[in-house]
């Protein structure tokens, strides 16, 4: 979705840079002390190295309150990343911090399963229309990975087909061909097709008969270094209706877009039912817990499938889950951030307007994918992103944003003022 | 490695990213300047099954072209791109068809010159210390490197699935301000290469200076470390960026 322009609120005042940039002394001494005893140093998708330019932003973090966090050199920020999604109600809150708390006290990670862990199935399956059972572990591809095993449980077929350009994690058949580690066996049974094409789908599963176990995608294309793309009219009505024909799993990622959309998921807010459902950061503001969530037909294919992790277990994540999913939905977060989201794209879209550049918003508001479209390539935006960043507004040159409950009006008009400086800073930097 | 399909791209490399070198060759090292000053000399090298290309000397000079030149002085054939992998090597022998008065030319004269190039690109001992030494041993592994991305993305499987996944634009790598600049030119997943600064890239990776280049190229460093540090700066369409780091992974296996 583009973040309709509507009528510049912000007039940009051309002219000269003031504001204060900031410098990460600490950060680069730090990474120096890192890359001896760390491969790369920092790695995975915390690396320095998509952040361009790279003397731009700072390597890492001190502590972080509400919408805010400070890295090691004492620099506060306004933070559009959230962790890339997992603060989700603010930085440090503190309902969230004294469910986690009080559950430690009790108990962390004990010989037997949790009691909290039925708490917070029979909420997860209270909350998601879909869900008849849900399932626990950390990471987003603990789950992701989970479901296709018991997609194929479920069939006894052996493909799976997702989506170009997709992320599901980082799991060897989850990476692109040519990627160290990764052989091609990996991907023997990975077949992709471009996002919101039909009828390539309907093609593969042609091509294949019999042999698809599983369509794993996200409910909007979200992919790196690229605009947002939302489901063509129909698209997931289709697709639904041509799966359950073919009796194949329908895997909805709801990893990254989970909770962001709809407290219900996001396959609720397009209105289609998928067969598996993942979610995973914005369930504890932090703490580390993914879910499954799956229909009830899918409920003892998924008890055969052994799949389990030492820490899978622990309480604390599971009591801050109860408590950030019922405060999520008692302020209703998901319309809370589309609505803030769409404040600060609309008026940095006017600001970017008054500029004399188009700035593209796409995808969900709550996690807009940025980007000034008027040149080609990357290169201007990611110069403003780094702009921006050192004046104190974190955001990302080649991926989607992330808002949190815990952005405030103060924080985009603080946004807003940064954006403009930036802009200046990088105008000047281009000579227009 | 060993398959027909890896005996193609090797003759490939060996051709067209290794043998164009000699142009830059007969600039860079004084000695090899004054020996080439005076030829006036044209080699092809014809593959069966595999690649053709030239080399031809004048007025001091060296011009490397791919394919068929219309008057060669020398035609050197090779009965498979195996045949000329191990002639590479030092195990087999070429094919004349053209140009027996030259023969021994080619073994006193053009022979030594290759020997020179082997020199620049598998240095030995201390060598690299000597800054003109890493400057020319950096210029022709640049070259050669940018040379092999393209061809590995027409020929080799994995690298053509990466290179499709590059975007269209010029990819620009460069050590600034004095050189070298080398562009890559993509265009859905062909790629084709030229030397020197281009208009308009649509990424750019740039060295601080000749050793960190260097280190990169022959994989003595970590390039995210290197880029965390600002030893290597990148800018723009990363999938660009992303793909070529991967694919010159590949060149490195092939070309060691």
């Amino acid at each position: 979705m583009e973040a309709e322009v509507s009528p510049p609120k912000i007039l940009a005042e051309h002219g000269e840079p003031v504001m204060k940039t900031y410098e990460y002394k600490e950060s680069l001494a730090l990474f120096k002390r890192a890359a001896e005893v760390i491969p790369c140093g920092i790695y995975g998708h915390y690396s320095p190295a998509p952040f361009i330019p790279v003397d731009a932003y700072p390597f890492y973090s001190r502590r972080g309150e509400g919408a805010r966090f400070w890295d090691v050199d004492g620099n506060e920020f306004i933070d559009y990343m959230c962790a890339y999604g997992p603060m989700v109600l603010g930085y440090n809150h503190p309902k969230v911090n004294e469910a986690y708390q009080a559950q430690i006290k009790l108990g962390n990670t004990l010989t037997r399963a949790p009691k909290l862990m039925v708490e917070l199935a029979e909420y997860f399956v209270d909350l998601i229309p879909m869900a008849d059972w849900a399932f626990f572990a950390k990471n987003g591809a603990d789950v992701t990975n989970y479901a296709t095993m018991v997609a194929r449980s479920a069939t006894g077929r052996e493909k799976i087909i997702a989506i170009n350009g997709g992320y599901q994690g980082s799991a060897a058949w989850m990476q692109a061909i040519g990627h160290p580690g990764v052989i091609g066996d990996d991907q023997k049974n990975i077949i992709r097709v471009d996002w919101n094409d039909y009828a390539a789908l309907d093609r593969v599963i042609n091509e294949h008969p019999g042999q698809i176990a599983g369509f794993i995608a996200t409910p909007y294309h979200h992919p790196v270094f690229a605009d947002s793309e939302w489901p063509a009219e129909g698209y997931w009505q289709k697709v639904e209706k041509l799966l359950r024909k073919e009796g194949i799993v329908l895997i909805i990622d709801d990893v990254r877009t989970g909770f962001r959309l709809d407290m219900r998921g996001s396959s609720e807010y397009f209105g289609f039912k998928p067969d598996l459902v993942c979610f995973c950061k914005a369930i504890a503001n932090g703490y580390p817990i993914s879910a499954l969530v799956g229909t009830e037909a899918l409920k003892n294919p998924t008890a055969k499938v052994f799949y389990t992790g030492s820490y899978w277990f622990s309480a604390g994540p599971m009591a801050a889950a109860l408590a950030c999913l019922e405060e999520l939905r008692q302020i209703d977060g998901p319309k809370r951030m589309l609505q803030m989201g769409k404040k600060l794209c609309d008026g940095l879209v006017d600001i970017a307007k008054g500029h004399g550049y188009t700035l593209k918003a796409t995808g969900a508001p709550s996690m807009p994918y940025l980007r000034i479209s008027d040149h080609e390539g990357l290169m201007f935006h990611q110069d403003l992103c780094g702009e921006c960043t050192k004046r104190g507004a974190f955001f990302a040159p080649h991926h989607n944003e992330f808002l949190s409950t815990a952005h405030s009006d103060e924080d985009i008009q603080r946004t807003w003022d940064i954006f403009d400086d930036a802009f200046k800073a990088t105008k000047q930097r281009y000579g227009v | 490695m060993g398959s027909e399909l890896d005996e193609r791209i090797r003759a490939n490399l060996n051709l067209y990213a290794v043998l164009q070198n000699l142009e830059d060759l007969v600039q860079l090292d004084s000695e090899m300047a004054a020996k080439t000053k005076n030829w006036d000399v044209t080699i092809q090298f014809s593959v069966n099954g595999g690649p053709r290309a030239y080399l031809a000397f004048k007025n001091g000079v060296c011009t490397h072209g791919r394919g068929r030149h219309e008057n060669p002085s020398v035609k050197l054939f090779f009965t498979s791109p195996k045949h000329l992998n191990a002639m590479l090597d030092g195990k087999a022998r070429p094919i004349p068809l053209k140009g027996f008065t030259k023969l021994g030319f080619l073994s006193k004269e053009f022979m030594p010159l290759a020997g020179r190039l082997a020199y620049y690109l598998k240095p030995e001992g201390g060598l690299l210390e000597d800054e003109n030494f890493l400057k020319i041993n950096t210029i022709l592994t640049l070259h050669t490197a940018l040379f092999a991305v393209g061809e590995l993305a027409a020929l080799e499987p994995v690298s053509k699935h990466l290179a499709a996944h590059m975007g269209d634009g010029i990819l620009q790598v460069e050590v600034p301000p004095e050189g070298p600049y080398v562009a890559l030119h993509l265009d859905h997943g062909a790629v084709s290469v030229t030397k020197g600064k281009a208009d308009n890239p649509k990424a750019r990776m740039i060295f601080k200076n000749l050793k960190v280049a260097n280190d990169l190229l022959n994989d003595r460093v970590d390039s995210f470390r290197a880029v965390a540090q600002g030893d290597i700066a990148l800018k723009g369409h990363v999938p660009m960026l992303d793909n070529f780091d991967l694919i010159l992974d590949r060149v490195r296996a092939y070309l060691s």
